[in-house]
């Protein structure tokens, strides 16, 4: 007895998603690069922390929900989603565009995979109720976010073991955390999910940062991606819902010049403060080299980032950084100087060769950037409609075969219409090299409803995601940043979709034939129709004359009616 | 010899050219057919599975009677007729069963006892003997009308409370208002005192932006602003405020405190002559209420509401929330006593309890019928065992209610059966499954069938045709030749007599 009530008492402390005066603080921020290649990439971050705030104990799912939930800052939609499934921790991206690393660098965010990838760390006894509630959260997000993230079923969801550990942290319940991860490549971001996005803002698009958030821009830049995260951390649950956009301002300037603006980029200027932001700061990188200047003139620099913040100015923000000059393409300079350092330790291409709709080969080349060797992480999240041959997997580093630079091989076999299959290991780049990985895949032959509607366009496969391994001193293993190869497309086999009325036809003629000369056959009444007068017949004619006879007779019968046709 | 020739020649003279054995062929292929048919018929049919149709039209017809007992004190045993009377004009649902003389100390009812003036207090009514309109009284606080404004029974409500801020970039802005302290205060008492009839679940929220869809009416030189009843109806901005969730199918309460942005305070209601109304508060029914909250002048930009503030806004909620579950007023010539700090008189409690239960009987048995008659119109409608078992479970709960009620029911207990009740049918009335059919009519299925079944059905048809003309020729021809044969064989004498002659 006295035990059940400590339990039920941690559990009421535990749920605590709702405790008495919970502060929440909410801040802006916005962190605005110019890139090499002239485009400008602005990541915005928009983060409330609901302080000494707990995620639900999956334990307390089996009550009736009668706690309250009191927020001011958090949004209460997400609130409500969090504690009816029991999240620890959610991270969902939408993103359209292919993130170049290699003239762009890391982005500010990690996850800039192409399309939705949702990804989520629930605790639970069972993994039949995680499995429910990853069903629930997906729909539930799908609704919020009006996004197609219903089809992240269980056709696309993976555990990986490695790849994504939690970014937070995971309260200690004596229970066991499990991560559930689905991606979709060809989820489309557009209008409809960035106005429920802004709706989770306490200040939505009216005042401070979210201002900016011009829809008309946001979906005309080169790459656009919205984000959300939630992750606990010993203070509290902090939501963070993110913006990330890679403009070309070579694109829209008549001169040819680099030059930005709030204003420029985003067609409007930060007119009000959010009342309610405890901070609202920008942050622009400046550049390396050349001349430029940067206005208004930075409260702060530090480290090479100019710091603003928006808080207590009662006139229009524009931030903007102007070139005197045009912009040149480094490309340029490359026969002349040396060319630029690599802003990535490595590059990555993947491909899918082979011409044929039922064999193929993944391709992936890595070079590494650096002198000093390096570890990637490698983790392919691949639907079961594409299977891999473990078998013939090659690993060439410049042309020489080297199956030692590839451990840690862990697979989960795909089960097909069921299950994708999840293939991690680790690879080895030696410095300055570049390392080929072979393997043949079969393309399955679906089933005639598993085709999407525009199914001549193939199926886009998530991408890959290599994390580099960092050995600190003490010899512990530490991940770099994900670095998301761009999504391959795949062409299936793909039948003629007006088969099974063709089949229902031609089945039918079939069987109608059939059936109508074997009936026929059997009802059939034979007469014999004599055209002339019987010869007279001698005794000793044999079989064989006979049949001739009636052969002739057979004939006569044909010609008969024959005549009778005429 | 010859014999041996024609059979050679004579085809049908040959086994398979046998008529019999022709027409067992034709016949065994119909035979077949029509065996197949009904194998045909079950394999193509929509699962659709008998439900109690008569026993949900029998138990349609039957009305529950909620037994209620009353004690009249001797001083008003002259009115006892017509106190039963009144009550059952008001309320055919109610059974009223009268004691004369008794004090209801021994069973559970209600208590008429003389008094200096009209009081109410547990479940005992003090009136004066001299008073008339006992009766009237009396049908007034057992069965009042029901309230168009409140919302269909369910067995959880949402109370979500919404703080708006207009604008909030406009100066002033409530960042935190003594919510939990608030509905401690003004709406716990009332959900403890009826958490016998719903479970609550409560939220809050504060928002900074909630831009009102049209233009305040301006009054006195734009120092004063108004609503008139019109705008009032669309006072409620769905698309803009975020004030409902996805996350359950419960029925919302939404209680919305409005707080006007700096620029345009005060805001009040207008009556409809276009006078400013006392009120601030108005009640959308089913739907919630809302109360606006006019901010004083002076500037503090962010602001903290506390209890006191909240005060007369969430005593307007209360009532609002009372309005909107149903709960009957007392009439106003009763004044109320109570031991405990509630304002909420057992009689009400019980009053509504009953009016729930009569409401969720009919709406169950409204549901119930119907599904079955839904079922019956519609050919191509499915019912799977869940939709059957869901259906059985509502009319045997229903069965069970009637069967106990008269017996030892309590009002709680008699409430729990009816929301089973209405629950199951209105899932069985909801169930998805039920759509699934509707969209492949059985058209569809025989233009797929007709390539075959006509291509197949010809030639068969053809042959029963020509292999009935052949048999039908064969006997009248059989017959004819019997004639002959008759005819030669009674005419042999007379040929005999005519060669004779």
């Amino acid at each position: 007895m006295l035990r059940t009530s400590l339990f039920l008492i941690s559990l009421l402390l535990s749920s605590v998603f709702c405790l008495e005066n919970i502060n929440e603080e909410f801040e802006e921020y916005l962190s605005i690069k110019s890139l090499r290649d002239g485009r400008v990439t602005s990541s915005f971050s928009f983060t409330t922390l609901l302080r000494d705030a707990i995620p639900r104990d999956p334990r307390t799912l089996a009550f009736d929900d009668d706690t309250s939930q009191h927020y001011t800052l958090f949004p209460l939609s997400l609130g409500q989603i969090l504690r009816q499934y029991a999240i620890t921790e959610l991270h969902l991206t939408l993103n359209a565009g292919k993130w170049n690393y290699d003239t762009w660098g890391y982005p500010d965010e990690p996850d800039v995979g192409v399309g939705a990838e949702l990804r989520a760390w629930m605790a639970g006894d069972s993994i039949s109720s995680i499995d429910e509630r990853w069903q629930g959260v997906r729909n539930a997000l799908a609704g919020l976010f009006c996004a197609s993230l219903g089809s992240l079923d269980e056709q696309r969801t993976t555990s990986p073991r490695l790849s994504f550990p939690p970014e937070g942290a995971l309260p200690d319940w004596g229970l066991p955390h499990e991560l559930r991860h689905a991606s979709h490549a060809s989820e489309h971001v557009c209008t409809e999910n960035l106005t429920p996005f802004l709706k989770l803002l306490p200040c939505k698009s009216l005042s401070g940062l979210a201002t900016l958030l011009n829809p008309h821009r946001i979906f005309d830049a080169d790459w656009h991606g919205i984000g959300l995260h939630v992750l606990w951390r010993p203070e509290g649950v902090e939501v963070r819902l993110n913006v990330q956009l890679v403009f070309d301002p070579l694109r829209i300037s008549a001169q040819g010049k680099q030059d930005w603006s709030f204003h420029s980029l985003f067609d409007r200027k930060v007119e009000k403060a959010c009342p309610v932001a405890s901070s609202t700061r920008v942050s622009v990188e400046l550049p390396n080299s050349g001349v430029y200047r940067v206005y208004p003139e930075p409260q702060e620099i530090r480290d090479g980032k100019a710091y603003y913040s928006l808080k207590n100015n009662n006139e229009a923000w524009n931030i903007g950084t102007m070139w005197p000059t045009d912009f040149e393409y480094r490309i340029c300079h490359a026969a002349l100087s040396s060319p630029d350092p690599a802003l990535v330790p490595f590059s990555v291409t993947r491909n899918l060769l082979g011409p044929t709709q039922d064999r193929g080969q993944l391709s992936i080349v890595l070079t590494n950037n650096q002198q000093d060797t390096l570890q990637l992480l490698y983790l392919e999240t691949m639907p079961w409609i594409v299977q891999f041959y473990l078998h013939t997997i090659r690993v060439h580093s410049d042309n020489v075969p080297r199956d030692d630079l590839i451990s840690n091989i862990s697979y989960v076999l795909p089960v097909p219409h069921a299950r994708p299959a999840t293939f991690e290991s680790v690879l080895t780049l030696p410095g300055r090299s570049t390392l080929t990985f072979t393997m043949d895949v079969a393309k399955a032959f679906l089933r005639y409803t598993e085709h999407p509607p525009d199914a001549q366009r193939g199926w886009d496969l998530p991408p890959a995601i290599f994390t580099p391994l960092n050995q600190s001193l003490n010899g512990s293993m530490s991940l770099g940043s994900r670095v998301y190869t761009p999504s391959l497309l795949v062409d299936l086999a793909t039948p003629d979709f007006s088969m099974p009325y063709n089949v229902i036809i031609f089945t039918c003629s079939v069987m109608a034939f059939i059936f109508g000369s074997v009936f026929n056959v059997l009802t059939r009444k034979f007469i014999v129709v004599r055209v002339r007068p019987d010869p007279p017949r001698n005794q000793s004619v044999g079989t064989e004359k006979r049949l001739e006879d009636t052969d002739s007779d057979t004939l006569n019968e044909l010609n008969t009616s024959k005549s009778g046709v005429h | 010899m010859m014999d041996a020739e024609s059979r050679f020649r004579d085809p049908s003279s040959l086994f398979f050219q046998f008529d019999t054995i022709r027409r067992y062929i034709i016949a065994s292929y119909w035979v077949l057919i029509t065996l197949a048919l009904p194998l045909w018929w079950t394999t193509t049919s929509i699962e659709r599975l008998p439900l109690p149709t008569s026993e949900v039209y029998a138990q349609a017809q039957k009305k529950l009677e909620i037994p209620l007992a009353i004690c009249v004190d001797s001083a008003f045993s002259s009115h006892i007729t017509s106190l039963q009377r009144s009550i059952r004009d008001a309320a055919s649902y109610l059974d009223v069963q009268a004691h004369p003389g008794q004090d209801c100390s021994q069973f559970p009812g209600y208590a008429i006892l003389p008094g200096e003036q009209i009081l109410v207090e547990d479940r005992k009514l003090y009136y004066p003997p001299s008073a008339d309109n006992l009766a009237s009284t009396l049908a007034s606080l057992l069965a009042p009308k029901m309230d168009h404004r409140a919302a269909q029974y369910s067995p959880r409500f949402r109370l979500s409370f919404t703080l708006l801020n207009e604008d909030s970039s406009a100066g002033q802005v409530i960042t935190s208002w003594d919510i939990q302290q608030a509905i401690a205060r003004h709406i716990h008492p009332i959900t403890s005192a009826l958490g016998i009839l719903h479970n609550y679940t409560i939220e809050s929220q504060v928002q900074y932006h909630a831009l009102l869809a049209f233009e305040p009416r301006s009054l006195s030189n734009g120092t004063v602003f108004g609503l008139t009843p019109e705008d009032l109806t669309i006072f409620i901005n769905s698309a803009e405020w975020t004030l409902s969730s996805s996350s359950s199918n419960d029925p919302v309460f939404h209680f919305v405190l409005f707080i006007p942005s700096a620029r345009r305070r005060p805001l009040t209601i207008l009556n409809s002559d276009g006078t400013p109304s006392s009120s601030s508060a108005f009640l959308i029914p089913q739907w919630g209420g809302i109360v606006i909250l006019n901010l004083p002048p002076p500037p503090p930009t962010t602001l903290h509401l506390d209890l006191p503030d909240l005060q007369s806004s969430f005593s307007s909620f209360s009532r609002h929330l009372l309005t909107l579950l149903g709960f009957p007023r007392l009439p106003p010539s009763i004044s109320y006593s109570s031991s405990s700090n509630t304002s909420l008189s057992s009689w009400q409690i019980d009053t509504l309890l009953r009016q729930r239960i009569h409401e969720n009987v009919i709406q169950s048995h409204n549901t119930l019928q119907s599904t079955v008659t839904l079922v019956s119109q519609i050919d191509g409608m499915p019912v799977d065992e869940q939709v059957q078992s869901q259906v059985q479970g509502s009319l045997s709960t229903l069965h069970e209610l009637f069967r106990y009620a008269s017996v030892n029911l309590t009002f709680a207990e008699m409430l729990a059966y009816s929301a089973q009740a209405l629950t199951l049918s209105s899932k069985a009335f909801f169930h998805p499954g039920m759509l699934a059919m509707l969209y492949f009519p059985a058209e569809h299925k025989y233009a797929v069938y007709t390539p075959l079944f006509a291509s197949a059905m010809i030639p068969l048809l053809a042959a029963a045709l020509r292999e009935i003309a052949a048999w039908r020729k064969e006997r009248r021809e059989a017959r004819a030749v019997g004639d002959v044969r008759e005819a030669t064989s009674g005419d042999g004498p007379k040929v005999d007599t005519k060669s004779v002659l």
